[in-house]
């Protein structure tokens, strides 16, 4: 399983970089990177968010769904392969697609919101930077129960301990 | 009490620094050798490591920087917190466990101990000292400068120190970090880090307050004064746009774990299983510290645009505007004091790491052995780094801006790049090899510097660093699979199957 992980780690890495050259070659847009603001010095505007998204939005959605990839197959990989059963991989699957759900949510609203111009908003905020905002926070949220409730099945259970505590007392004999 | 504003600030931020020579003074009692000095003799408690853990992730940036960044560009930099839990949660997954381990088994004090230990090689040992020492010059360089500029601006409001220099402010707050890095090394580092933490989780809280009562329909209406300004500004990628964001997704992300001195923190704990109750500790005083990131830029941009109060002189003023027009001056000291104790938890951090870099990791690596007495040498080369720290912070403000800027390049994207994939991926795949550590770190290190010595702009508002963290994830991996596995240790082999 250590070495599939290991595949799709660095299958997504490849990916993103072709994804940033492609984006590199990629027909520039004036105000891709923002614009000074016309009449406050110091800070920037976005300007027409649909031509922004127009040129690299497909390519964009793909860089973050497979950072996304990343930060799940990367937890994978800090739990040892003896512990990664059948539920543990539903876990992280369920994570990965929460996640990419909550991203999707982003995207689709911000894309409606250009088209529309009208948009809600959720506890301070326009409702696809509120996905943004406490989505994006809230999606890693299952990885983190996952490590504190999960600790004794999957991080370090009672028999790890023993293991490691039988290391230490070897090194120190041959010492 | 508005007529003592000034006083009242400079009431808390004296009180804070007393506190520090005091906290300094006590843990030199506690500290014996090396190991006391480096890593507290790994046995502090899961509330210290948490509260230390998170106040070192967030430095004078956060409290300075981070508000001016979404006055000046909007939610783009949201994206440096929004990441956090995952952050916080690759850290844990992939390094708190066995780096806490392999401290235990070798007797590691610093990060390059652990790589060296782990891939049985003092090449990846230097060029992790190596990254660690340019990283530190210019991390130190640019905190340093930050307090005294803070420090400036709050005397010169009094009429006692109106004419106060930078050079004297320099002096002040360098002689009161360096005073408890040295007599307490980390045992006053992480103990002030505990209170540092409390004051920034209570600035972060009241000023989301304040913030929120600015104008009468609270957040939502400070959003929509931004929408019908610029509604790019307030939606998910900001003015800066989709990749500059997500690059940031990216680097801070993934990058927590590649920080030097946030992992050596992971070092210092007492048991393993404290790890479950510290990562849930750390992402929530964390959080609870951003708020004030967010709040206070989103609130500042909204004013100007509906002319509250005039554009600002520069972005990175809006906390320091927000705090003498909307904040009572009892919450303004609390949080000038939060704004020191940011600034210096990560200092003392960096002063630690750095020092354990020079005197521990660069002479075992070239000589095969440390110097003697490191706990006597630990202690000279704290004040010799903060010295040049400050030095080059003064020369860098005076005369020429580029040196510092160009190490400030070796600071949290660098250590991202050349750290995470050797660290936290090799620590979890036997494979992971020499060849494959010394590629993704030499990459890393070169494109970061050739970005930005050539000035090269990428299109799309990519970073040099996201460029250069891609590239060597893809090298780390890429080269370790075609290349021959290490001879490691069998203590290490056997600690890697646990």
């Amino acid at each position: 399983m250590t070495r599939i992980l290991l595949y799709a780690i660095f299958t997504a890495s490849l990916l993103m970089g072709l994804i940033l050259i492609a984006i590199g070659m990629a027909e520039s847009v004036p105000n891709a990177a923002g614009l000074p603001h016309p009449s406050i010095a110091g800070t920037q505007i976005g300007g027409d968010g649909l031509a922004r998204l127009a040129t690299i939005g497909g390519l964009g959605f793909a860089f973050h769904a497979l950072l996304l990839f990343l930060i799940v197959t990367l937890s994978a990989l800090g739990v040892h392969e003896k512990y990664q059963d059948s539920r543990f991989i539903l876990i992280m699957l369920g994570i990965l697609i929460f996640n990419l759900v909550v991203c999707w949510a982003m995207w689709s609203g911000h894309r409606a919101f250009l088209e529309t111009g009208t948009t809600g908003y959720f506890m301070g905020f326009p409702t696809p930077t509120a996905w943004q905002v406490y989505g994006t926070w809230l999606g890693a949220i299952p990885l983190i129960v996952l490590y504190c409730w999960g600790f004794r099945r999957y991080i370090y259970t009672a028999e790890d301990e023993i293991a490691f505590e039988q290391l230490l007392e070897d090194v120190k004999d041959k010492q | 009490m508005e007529a003592f504003r000034q006083e009242i600030i400079i009431g808390a931020v004296f009180v804070y620094m007393v506190f520090c020579v005091v906290t300094g003074l006590w843990a030199m009692r506690r500290t014996h050798n090396s190991s006391d000095f480096f890593i507290a003799g790994r046995g502090l408690g899961p509330i210290v490591v948490s509260l230390a853990l998170f106040s070192s992730t967030l430095s004078g940036f956060g409290f300075v920087g981070g508000p001016g960044l979404v006055y000046s560009i909007g939610v783009s930099s949201f994206w440096m917190i929004v990441i956090s839990s995952s952050g916080y949660a690759l850290g844990f997954f992939l390094v708190a466990k066995r780096i806490r381990m392999i401290a235990d088994l070798r007797n590691c004090l610093s990060l390059p101990d652990i790589v060296a230990a782990r891939y049985n090689s003092e090449i990846v040992r230097f060029l992790f000292a190596l990254t660690i020492v340019l990283g530190v010059m210019g991390y130190l360089a640019t905190q340093i400068l930050a307090m005294a500029v803070v420090m400036q601006a709050i005397l010169s409001g009094t009429e006692m120190f109106a004419g106060i220099g930078l050079v004297t402010c320099v002096i002040v707050s360098s002689a009161v970090l360096i005073f408890y890095c040295v007599t307490g090394g980390i045992i006053a580092s992480v103990y002030t880090d505990v209170v540092q933490g409390f004051i920034m989780m209570l600035a972060g809280i009241l000023i989301l307050i304040t913030a929120a009562n600015v104008f009468d329909g609270g957040m939502t209406e400070a959003s929509a004064i931004i929408l019908a300004d610029d509604a790019e500004t307030i939606m998910p990628f900001g003015a800066a746009g989709i990749m500059a964001s997500l690059g940031w997704f990216f680097v801070f992300g993934l990058g927590l774990a590649g920080q030097p001195h946030l992992v050596t923190k992971m070092m210092m704990n007492k048991n393993i299983s404290d790890n479950r109750s510290i990562l849930p500790m750390s992402l929530i005083g964390y959080v609870m510290a951003a708020l004030l990131w967010v709040s206070i830029g989103v609130v500042m941009r909204a004013a100007v645009i509906d002319g509250v109060i005039p554009p600002l002189d520069l972005p990175d003023d809006a906390a320091s505007v927000f705090l003498s027009v909307f904040a009572n001056p009892i919450l303004a000291g609390i949080v000038f004091a939060g704004l020191f104790a940011a600034i210096m938890s990560t200092s003392d951090a960096f002063l630690n790491i750095g020092t354990a870099a020079i005197i521990h990791d660069m002479p075992k690596a070239i000589r095969g052995h440390g110097v003697k007495n490191e706990l006597m040498w630990a202690r000279i080369v704290t004040v010799l780094l903060a010295v040049i720290a400050a030095s080059f912070a003064l020369y860098s403000h005076f005369r020429d801006a580029t040196l510092v800027a160009i190490l400030g390049a070796f600071g949290w994207a660098t250590f991202a790049a050349s750290i995470f994939p050797v660290l936290a991926i090799g620590l979890n795949w036997k494979g992971a090899t020499v060849a494959g550590a010394v590629s993704a770190i030499v990459a890393a290190l070169v494109i970061n510097f050739f970005v930005q010595i050539a000035g090269v702009s990428l299109p799309y508002g990519i970073s040099g660093g996201l460029v250069a963290f891609v590239t060597s994830m893809v090298l780390f991996i890429g080269v370790s699979l075609v290349t021959r596995k290490p001879d490691i240790g069998d203590d290490i082999a056997r600690m890697m199957e646990i």
